[in-house]
């Protein structure tokens, strides 16, 4: 297992609740602090600060270090984490299935006929 | 040929290709490595190492070597074990990343894989079904919006997609 893998998963747990996603979406209009945050969600400053901590850890957005508000930011390059391997999952069943559409065409060269018994085998 | 499709519906990844052979060898290029070794990886992945043991309950293990972007060799272990079986049309189990051991990889993401064989006019149509166990992680993806600075991400993964 590698570094990157692993923090795929935590990305794809991150990103499975709505109200993280919107939080995301809301940081793609730059960075916002945790009051900013919670104010059109009727949720709680801690409540949003969990969901932050979660986000944070997967690697999605940052925090700054000014003492008190600590406005978080979208870090892009986890998305483009995302989107690569969901690229590296397509280029594996495209070309995987691209060789099989070869090989395939290679067995049928010689095709059993199937109104014809099968033949004995020839001894080596 | 037909070119593959695939699309995102909620966690599943729904994939879909017709290949011109007769359902029979495309079912035996699935479940035998004397086969699969031919044919399964990427571009310049090769099947090093492959046990199958294709049966209900039974596994494939299975490891992909190739080079990556500074030419080091990389492998990349896996691991199916088959759940359902019901020749020559469908088989069901789940996909992991795996050691050279065949120990299923802890706090990775399984994936759910079902895989179809339909007799069409003229061949065989593949429908291949993957769902992740974190739900809704690729439907997550794409209902965020589109939005400037990522905008680019966002396109290249419609088009990844949408195709």
């Amino acid at each position: 297992m590698t570094a990157a893998t692993d923090t795929l998963s935590l990305t794809f747990a991150a990103l499975a609740d709505p109200t993280r996603r919107a939080i995301l979406e809301r940081l793609t209009r730059g960075a916002a602090t945790v009051n900013e945050l919670a104010a059109p969600f009727a949720m709680s400053q801690p409540a949003i600060s969990k969901h932050l901590k979660v986000l944070e850890k997967a690697g999605l957005i940052t925090r700054g270090r000014q003492a008190q508000a600590r406005p978080a930011e979208l870090n892009a390059q986890q998305l483009e984490l995302v989107t690569r391997w969901l690229e590296k999952t397509r280029t594996h069943w495209e070309e995987s299935f691209d060789k099989l559409d070869s090989y395939l065409a290679t067995l049928q060269d010689t095709p059993p006929d199937p109104q014809t018994p099968t033949p004995p085998r020839r001894k080596k | 040929m037909s070119k593959m499709t695939i699309t995102a519906n909620g966690a599943e990844l729904y994939l879909e290709r017709t290949f011109t052979a007769p359902r029979d060898k495309v079912w035996a290029a699935f479940t035998d490595c004397e086969h699969l070794k031919h044919w399964w990886g990427p571009n310049g992945w090769d099947l090093t190492h492959c046990t199958m043991d294709f049966r209900e309950g039974g596994r494939w293990h299975y490891c992909m070597s190739g080079k990556d972007e500074n030419g080091e060799t990389m492998e990349s272990w896996g691991l199916q074990v088959f759940e359902s079986i019901s020749a020559p049309e469908r088989f069901s189990g789940t996909d992991v990343f795996a050691d050279k051991d065949g120990n299923a990889a802890p706090g990775m993401p399984v994936a759910q894989l079902a895989m179809e064989f339909v007799e069409v006019e003229g061949g065989t149509k593949i429908i291949g079904r993957t769902t992740y166990s974190t739900a809704e992680e690729l439907k997550a993806i794409m209902e965020m919006g589109v939005e400037q600075g990522i905008t680019e991400t966002w396109d290249r993964l419609e088009a990844l997609l949408a195709k």
